[in-house]
């Protein structure tokens, strides 16, 4: 009788015929060979290239969150199909299926909470990601297109996790959907409450927000819409974008990453896979500990005629919706989102800095990071405050203060052109006033040709600013805690509006200058009209009720 | 660690985490109990010498079960742990088995539970609850965002009340006639009108039974107290339901439950607080069970199919005549309310101007401003008719009285609630004749002579 021998079966095996038809290449003998047909033979695994720079690889560069990204897409895929299965889309019957994948489908509580728990972590994780490709300056030629792609499927992110929102069809559901698409009614031109939106005959069952919801209010054809946009129309485009997100990326070399001349490629099976590997697993692994521990949440079924109080939008939206204090919605929910849209895809054509490219680059771009992150950091802190600080009544409520202590009402606003202020001028005054004041501030700093001292001047500028609120407050015009709105957010719009720019991009040429400026100046706005309202309760600074726009 | 042992490592975790969360759902909550009862009946089974039904019993599977009551809409998991109720296992219903959830369904034998059989009309028609579910606390409705648990005692009797409009008569259902008969004794429906019967000076209740808790404002059910104690803290629990909340303005000072904001320390305007008096000296604790038994009835959410309802015998009204239908018309339409039993004493009503005040007094504290202003009552009918003429007094009582012509003690404080509504278009004219006429019969005679 022969020896068993091990090798000589599995040689056997592999060469069948059976074998060799499903998987091509021979018995692994792990060449350079073998681990290049691992990618070139795979449809799956072909988008990599063969060979990569291990710069690219260093978790420190990519933070992984790119490929997080994609994995939580194909596990909310993954769910969301197997979700579909139980679900229906009508107002009837939305409500109870969920309470049956809670309460009576083996392992749908499980699916629901994975569903859930990934598409929040999606947002995170598709938001880390653009953090770390702009700070190691990824972003720049030749992967400008590749940039705005990428922030389009972060739009389409936000968007579908929105569209998700709905269909529990709890109270939580349709009034975060509510308050998410009544912004859409006060677009300008398009929405019926937004500037021009009259002018040009939109009325409330015309508009935008009409064609958004299926209704003048969310109902059933919402839901319907929702439904769809969420399981097929959404996840197309997105499908769609991502093939071109990542071609481009294999086309670009993989990564930004700088040429050193000691370096040699290594191969990306299994060097990348393997991380890859790792870090879908440690994903996947994360949600499944969270999903057993969180059960989503689940309000009382939707009804129409019962205000929650607070209503809030989902959590990304709520730095949005924390602006509706101190802008109209058509600022706060749709000029603001969309400069903040054409902004990010516009940072590669603008920024023009050579320097930085595929590494960390804090001396080197002082003025991309800061102004970046300061935009990250008022995302994330406006989210904070609108969802952990806002009670009932959207009264401001520290953690430690109950919800059912009732809250003064906030004290009455006033106007600049408003009755109580100037008068009525806002057109004669206001117009040219602030014009004047947002270009000579956007046109200034390059026309100071010489480099500010920037101690120097931020020293003499937050001195000012002391020396009005110790004014204001000596003359019982103020008190303390408005002094120090005062000096922080007039000192940081001087430091990030003037100071920063005047020093850094003052030799910019015009038109890269002038772009930069409005987006400067647009944030800095923001802070300032926290300010007023804060400080002064200031509820417009210019206001044209002719045609429904105020600022 | 290196790659090849993260790989494996977070391989064999993610397998554990699906044992993890399949175990989590295979040790649903309501699988012990369903095995356990199977075990207790097998046993009674075998007890009884019945062997082969005994080892059916032991084998039968362990599964979710459900009824579906189409009409009513109710689609009930409770047989799932009450499976003495569950037809199909237990078809007599009845065991002897003394704990829940395991003891069968009590009085089947009763006329009131042959008339609803439970497969038609589900568990949760009468009781409440979340019938959908299928964990102890969910199910009985214990928990956060659902607004109707379980009905406990004689609340359940609101169920009744929502398809037999004969509910007064109906044996079983005496709490809620007993409730119904209360709340017109004190003139509730004075202000709080029921289909389409009685004031519209406060809610209307015809459908309290759904009212919102998001409507309560400020979800103060802190404010609440059962039997001198104060409900607990946290809202996901039994405690926190409509139930409660209509208790709660039986058992305390509805101006307690309701304090507002009279001193406008956090609005612009005084907000008096709640204008409903305090029935306590008048109503019994079984009474006010009883009260709360017949609102549970009050739904306009949960829909009944028509065929379901039985119609209330028509409305007799006493023969009566003169003054002592006068009386009788008073209490009808709930006059005494604001204007006491029997037309005795006036109610309170917050911040009027009127008898036993001290004069007002800007610099009194606060609590001494709110006792004055809690003095302040609806007028003492005998004291003031008197210097009416039968038309007068019938036109008074058609056009009612402006809420702009209260005299406040504190100007500062709110306009007193609570106003003489208007009753031309709910009054017959022969009513108010015999109103008049009985309130003048009791007007107090003026001793000085003149």
């Amino acid at each position: 009788m022969p020896a068993l021998d091990l090798e000589t079966i599995k040689k056997e095996i592999i060469d069948s015929q059976l074998w060799r038809s499903v998987f091509r290449g021979g018995v692994w003998k792990d060449t350079p060979r073998d681990r290049a047909g691992h990618i070139i033979g795979n449809v799956w695994l072909h988008l990599h290239p063969v060979k990569v720079r291990p710069r690219a690889l260093e978790w420190a560069y990519t933070w992984g969150m790119g490929g997080i990204s994609f994995a939580l897409y194909l596990l909310l895929t993954l769910t969301g199909v197997a979700l579909m299965f139980y679900y229906r889309p009508t107002i009837g019957l939305a409500y109870r299926d969920i309470k049956d994948l809670e309460f009576a489908v083996t392992l749908g509580m499980f699916l629901r909470n994975a569903h859930r728990w990934a598409a929040q972590a999606m947002v995170v994780a598709v938001i880390a990601h653009m953090v770390r490709v702009f700070l190691t300056g990824a972003y720049k030629k030749p992967r400008e297109f590749n940039w705005g792609i990428g922030v389009l499927l972060l739009t389409l992110t936000l968007f579908l996790s929105f569209t998700g929102y709905l269909l529990p069809w709890d109270q939580l559901a349709i009034w975060a959907v509510t308050v998410g698409t009544n912004m859409a009614g006060a677009t300008p031109i398009l929405g019926n409450e937004g500037p021009l939106g009259s002018l040009v005959g939109m009325r409330i069952n015309n508009d935008v927000r009409f064609t958004l919801l299926g209704g003048t209010m969310v109902g059933e054809n919402t839901l319907l819409r929702f439904y769809v946009m969420h399981c097929v129309a959404v996840p197309l485009v997105v499908g769609i974008l991502l093939i071109l997100h990542f071609w481009r990326i294999r086309k670009d070399s993989f990564s930004a990453a700088p040429y050193s001349a000691a370096e040699e490629k290594i191969d990306v099976w299994p060097h990348l896979v393997k991380r890859e590997y790792i870090a879908a697993a440690g994903t996947v692994l994360f949600i499944m500990i969270w999903s057993i521990l969180q059960n989503a949440p689940l309000e009382a079924i939707a009804n129409p005629n019962v205000t929650t109080n607070p209503s809030k939008a989902p959590w990304y939206f709520v730095g949005l919706q924390e602006l509706l204090v101190y802008f109209d919605p058509w600022i706060a929910g749709v000029a603001m989102p969309g400069l903040i849209i054409v902004g990010l895809i516009a940072i590669p054509y603008i920024d023009t800095n050579p320097k930085g490219v595929g590494y960390y680059a804090w001396k080197e771009r002082p003025f991309a990071n800061a102004l970046f992150m300061l935009g990250i950091v008022m995302w994330f802190a406006l989210i904070y405050i609108g969802y952990a600080l806002r009670g009932p009544n959207y009264a401001w409520y520290w953690p430690w203060e109950s919800w059912y202590l009732p809250k003064a009402a906030p004290p009455p606003t006033w106007s600049v052109f408003g009755p109580e202020g100037v008068g009525a001028y806002s057109m004669l005054i206001g117009i040219p006033l602030l014009g004047a004041l947002s270009a000579a501030w956007m046109l200034l700093p390059k026309l100071i040709q010489r480099e500010l001292d920037g101690r120097k001047a931020m020293g003499g500028f937050l001195a000012a600013v002391a020396a009005l609120a110790v004014a204001g407050v000596a003359l019982g015009r103020m008190g303390a805690a408005e002094g120090g709105f005062l000096l922080f957010f007039l000192g940081a719009s001087f430091y990030f509006g003037f100071v920063l720019p005047q020093r850094h991009i003052r030799t910019l040429d015009w038109p890269r200058y002038l772009v930069t400026m409005v987006l400067v100046v647009s944030t800095m706005s923001v802070l300032l009209k926290m300010c007023a309202r804060l400080a002064f309760n200031i509820k417009y600074v210019l206001t044209i009720p002719s045609i429904n726009m105020n600022i | 660690m290196s790659y090849r042992k993260a790989f494996i490592v977070s391989n064999a975790l993610m397998l554990a985490a699906f044992v993890w969360a399949f175990a989590k759902d295979f040790n649903a909550e309501w699988r012990p109990y369903q095995k356990k009862y199977y075990q207790l009946a097998a046993d009674a089974l075998e007890k009884k010498g019945l062997k082969d039904e005994a080892r059916r019993m032991r084998r039968s599977p362990v599964e979710i079960k459900q009824i579906i009551a189409g009409d009513l809409g109710r689609f009930d998991r409770c047989v799932t742990c009450h499976v003495g109720m569950d037809e199909y296992v237990n078809p007599t219903l009845k065991n002897d088995f003394a704990e829940n959830p395991y003891k069968s369904h009590p009085k089947v034998d009763a006329a009131l539970v042959k008339a609803h059989p439970f497969t038609k009309f589900g568990c949760t028609s009468c009781h409440s609850g979340q019938g959908l579910a299928t964990s102890v606390d969910a199910a009985h409705g214990w928990v956060k965002h659902w607004e109707k648990p379980m009905l406990k005692g004689v609340h359940i009797q609101g169920s009744c009340v929502k398809c037999h409009g004969n509910f007064e008569t109906l044996k079983g259902a005496e709490a809620a006639a007993l409730g119904k008969k209360a709340f017109n004794r004190q003139g509730c429906q004075g202000c709080h009108m029921i289909n389409g019967f009685g004031g519209t000076t406060s809610v209307p209740l015809d459908d309290i039974a759904d009212k919102p808790f998001e409507r309560i404002a400020g979800y103060n059910f802190k404010r609440v107290q059962i039997d001198g104690k104060e409900l607990r803290d946290e809202h996901h629990d039994s405690h926190w339901n409509i139930q409660n909340w209509i208790l709660g303005h039986l058992l305390n000072d509805p101006a307690e439950v309701t304090p507002n904001d009279p001193f406008a320390h956090l609005n612009a305007e005084p907000i008096p607080p709640s204008g409903m008096p305090d029935f306590r000296g008048e109503i019994s604790r079984s009474e006010a069970d009883a009260i709360v038994a017949y609102l549970s009835g009050m739904t306009k959410e949960e829909v009944v199919p028509y065929r379901y309802h039985v119609p209330a015998p028509p409305a007799r009204e006493p023969r009566l005549s003169g003054t002592a239908r006068g009386r009788y018309v008073f209490a009808k339409y709930g006059c005494q309310g604001c204007h006491g039993l029997d037309a005795k004493q006036g109610r309170r009503r917050f911040n009027a101007a009127g008898d036993g005040q001290k004069e007002y007094d800007d610099t009194l504290p606060e609590a001494e401003q709110f006792a004055q202003m809690n003095l302040g009552a609806e007028p003492t009918l005998p004291n003031l008719v008197g210097t009416y003429t039968h038309e007068e007094l019938v036109k008074k009582i058609q056009n009612g009285v402006p809420a702009a012509d209260a005299k406040k003690w504190s100007p500062k404080g709110p306009l007193p609630m609570v106003t003489m509504p208007s009753w031309k278009d709910k009054i017959s004219k022969s009513e108010l004749d015999d109103l008049a006429a009985w309130l003048l019969s009791i007007a107090k005679k003026d001793d000085s002579g003149f």
